[in-house]
Formats: structure tokens, sequence, C-alpha cells
């Protein structure tokens, strides 16, 4: 089921409760309990969300018992955005060359026999 | 070719109801010479793949269900292995085809490509809107985070999607 890093990353994102606790992460750590409020959902529901958040590496929680506080981990983002810029550039680029091709082919024929010297 | 030979710049912009990556460009050149540069398998090879690219055709198909493989050996020697399928196609104004960087970490992503050709004037004007079915979730993050997000991925990101708007 488990196929690579990226993949794990899209696959936790489908999720729209998922995508609203990582948007409250951004602005700071929060408790289970806080990220929950504005859901009406469960405790263990959001739990749930958070694990797969978690197994994807997006979430991480405090060591500390007490208060299990969770934050964002940014580094799989990151290997999303490398992608889509990865992807962006290499559109970019193709159609530059195909631009300065399309010129080139346009261009008149070079006269290529001897009398053009 | 001197730098100055065009003034053309691909725009990108995003569309968060269809998941799409939009590219669109002007050509100075008439439809049919665009749509042959873009389909024919001998000059795919002098466009296709980043500045200083060498790209090897291996494979090319262009029927409906025909699969398409392209190599694009970098400056660096590192070989980039790209490959789809072609989904439709209606020379010269329309193709559409996945796209898949074939190598690990990325092979599970195909976006959809349609390219659409239309001229004016003597010009052609193309559109490329590359779908993919994971993108979405990405905007969806991205959007929802951008209002107070602090975590320097929010960052990148916005500043990545900006370039694309």
């Amino acid at each position: 089921m488990q196929t690579d890093p990226l993949s794990a990353t899209f696959a936790a994102l489908a999720d729209p409760t998922r995508r609203a606790i990582l948007a409250r992460l951004a602005t700071g750590e929060a408790t289970v309990t806080e990220l929950a409020a504005p859901f009406s959902m469960s405790l263990p529901g959001v739990s749930k969300h958070l694990k797969v958040l978690e197994v994807a590496g997006l979430v991480s929680k405090d060591r500390d018992a007490q208060w299990r506080r969770c934050r964002l981990e940014p580094a799989p983002l990151r290997d999303l955005a490398t992608w889509l810029e990865f992807y962006r550039r290499f559109l970019d680029e193709s159609f530059d060359r195909l631009d300065d091709y399309l010129n080139a082919l346009q261009q008149p024929k070079e006269p290529t026999d001897d009398r053009s010297r | 070719m001197t730098a100055a030979a065009s003034a053309n710049k691909t725009v990108f912009t995003t569309d968060a109801t269809t998941n799409e990556l939009i590219a669109e460009r002007w050509f100075d050149a008439p439809r049919d010479l665009v749509w042959a540069a873009m389909t024919d398998p001998e000059r795919i090879p002098h466009w296709w793949g980043r500045h200083g690219d060498v790209t090897t055709v291996v494979e090319h198909d262009p029927r409906v269900g025909g699969t398409w493989r392209y190599v694009s050996r970098g400056p660096d020697g590192i070989e980039h292995p790209f490959k789809g399928e072609f989904l439709e196609i209606d020379p010269p104004r329309r193709a559409v085809q996945t796209f898949c960087y074939d190598v690990d970490g990325f092979r599970d992503f195909v976006s959809v490509t349609t390219l659409e050709l239309t001229e004016e004037g003597g010009r052609t004007r193309l559109l490329d809107r590359n779908r993919f079915a994971t993108a979405e979730q990405l905007a969806g993050a991205v959007a929802s985070g951008m209002e107070k997000g602090q975590a320097e991925t929010y960052e990148r990101l916005e500043a990545e999607l900006a370039t694309m708007r």
C-alpha cells in the first residue's frame, strides 16, 4: 500500500479536514483538543486524521505526554514544491526552445552553393 | 537566433476548480508549423526538454491508445525519462495525452495534458493545460494556510504559486 514519500504526502493532503488541520498548524503549535475545536468531530476522529498526517511526516507530536502539542513539519511539502517547480520549469524552457526552433525553421534558407561566397 | 528574436513568454496560471496548471504562449508561426514541430518525432528533439538537454524519442505512436517515451539527457549526463499515452488527437487543433516523469518518487504522478492550438493573424496561441489529480490537494493546503502561515514551507509554496499566476 505504502509507496514513496511523495505519494504519502499527496494522499494525506487529499482530505479537507486534514488540510484544515495543517492550515491551523501553520499558524503555530496546537494540542489535539485545540485542533478538534473547529470540527464537529470526536477527539478520536481528529486523532485518526492526525495519525495519517504523522505517518506522512507532515505533523509531529511532542514527546511530553501531558501536552502532546502537534506541529507542522515542512519537509514533505517542500518535496511537493520541488516537483511542481521542476514541472513548471520543464514546460517553460521547452517552450522557449520551441520558440527558437520555430523561428529558425522560418528563416530564409542560407544559400549553400559556392556562389554564395 | 539572437536573444532579441522573440518577446514571447510563457504565462502560467492555476485553476483551482479544475486542478490545472495552465501554460499559455504565443508563437510567431502558423499553426500547422507549430503542430508539426510539437508532434513530429523528427522535430521533437529540437525543443523538448530544458535548456541544454538532449532528447531522444524512444517511442512515439500518436494514435489514441498509443504511447510515447522520450529520454532527455542533461548537461550533467543524467538521463530523465518521460512517458505517456495519447488519449485524443485532432490535428492541428488539439491533443490530449498523459505525462509522467518516469523516475522513482515521481512516476506515480501522471498528469493529463490538453494541448490546444489556435491561429490568429499568422501567429499561434498554445494553451497547455496540465491536470494533476493531486495539484488540487496542494493548492488547497496552500490556500488554507496562506493567511497566517509561518512555516518556511508555506512561504516557499506561496512564492511558487505566485510565479504561476
